[in-house]
């Protein structure tokens, strides 16, 4: 879970993440980006691993380093989710479950599958960012920015990311295109909290999303 | 009106500029060639703003007359969009840098058992 000032809610994101999923046991990695609020010392006190960076990298960054973490720790499944209280802990399981039985290499949490609560300007952006991440990647998904994910450590493996900022949800489909790994869509719950809309995603986030995309995609011509 | 604007527009971030390169070199931040090549630029680009028929007297000087001005401008601006490429891949590999070093730091310490 990359986080950033986070400490209000950290801890009751993590109390809900199941402690064992079909006979295997889950460790919460929590990687701190450089949070001033104390999100770090919260979540060591609810029971996460917590790595830490000295400086805010933004949400790419973050995610690889829980990416190395899980690495170091022999993971078999990692999953991604955001710490803000956007995602249902207890969804992790369907995530898991469904890349074990159904052999996928990855499974994408999908908000637009299951659009319930869900704010129109948030829908409205997110598909414009599919049809981006499109253009860019070569691959179409229903939820592209989708921070809910689970991978397989194999499919990990062969994926080369590196991007730092929000661009690295697009950089990850674009990943799964380019090994040609299987996948699939689970809907998910969007948990919109008066919390997690206030902190959201600021206009000019998605406007540097774009930019990183467009830059990305000139660098290949 | 527009003439103003921009003699206006010229003399403030000249300003501005000069006054952040003085306190970058007051503070060791920035060595005295540096201070003074930056200084006698945004001095220049002020006189072009203020008296533009500075120009005219440095094309007639040389005798190429208003095409070469076009040239100059050309050249200007092919100039500028070099730099702004150079200093886009310098800053790219100094982010780059920067990301890994604070991700090995933040791994080589003992997080795994701080719990």
């Amino acid at each position: 879970m990359p986080a950033h000032n986070e400490a209000g809610v950290i801890s009751s994101v993590i109390s809900r993440i199941p402690s064992e999923i079909d006979g295997m046991s889950v460790t919460a990695v929590v990687v701190d980006d450089g949070s001033t609020d104390g999100t770090a010392e919260a979540a060591r006190r609810s029971g996460a691993l917590v790595v830490r960076h000295l400086t805010n990298l933004g949400v790419g960054a973050a995610t690889l380093t829980g990416f190395r973490a899980a690495r170091m720790l022999n993971a078999d499944i990692i999953v991604t989710m955001d710490s803000d209280g956007q995602h249902d802990p207890e969804e992790i399981s369907s995530l898991v479950h469904c890349l074990v039985e159904g052999q996928f290499d990855v499974v994408i949490g999908s908000r637009i599958l299951s659009p319930e609560g869900m704010p129109l300007s948030r829908i409205g952006a997110n598909l414009l960012l599919n049809a981006i991440t499109f253009v860019v990647y070569g691959k179409v998904v229903s939820d592209s920015q989708s921070g809910f994910k689970a991978v397989s450590r194999d499919a990990l493996g062969r994926m080369k990311l590196k991007s730092s900022g929000y661009e690295i949800c697009s950089e990850f489909i674009g990943e799964i295109h380019r090994n040609n790994l299987s996948y699939k869509s689970v809907p998910v719950k969007a948990l919109y909290t008066r919390y997690s809309q206030r902190k959201g995603q600021p206009f000019l986030n998605g406007i540097n999303l774009i930019l990183a995309m467009l830059t990305r995609l000139l660098r290949r011509v | 009106m527009l003439a103003v604007i921009v003699k206006v527009f010229s003399v403030a971030l000249a300003a501005i500029a000069i006054s952040k390169s003085y306190v970058d070199f007051r503070a060791r931040m920035e060595s005295v060639q540096m201070f003074l090549v930056w200084t006698l630029t945004w001095v220049t680009i002020v006189l072009v703003a203020l008296f533009p028929s500075i120009v005219d007297i440095i094309l007639e000087y040389s005798g190429s007359g208003r095409a070469g001005l076009g040239t100059i401008f050309g050249m200007g601006l092919v100039f500028v969009l070099f730099m702004v490429y150079r200093i886009y891949v310098k800053l790219e590999r100094v982010e780059k840098n920067l990301t890994k070093m604070i991700q090995d730091l933040a791994l080589k310490d003992d997080w795994m058992t701080k719990t």
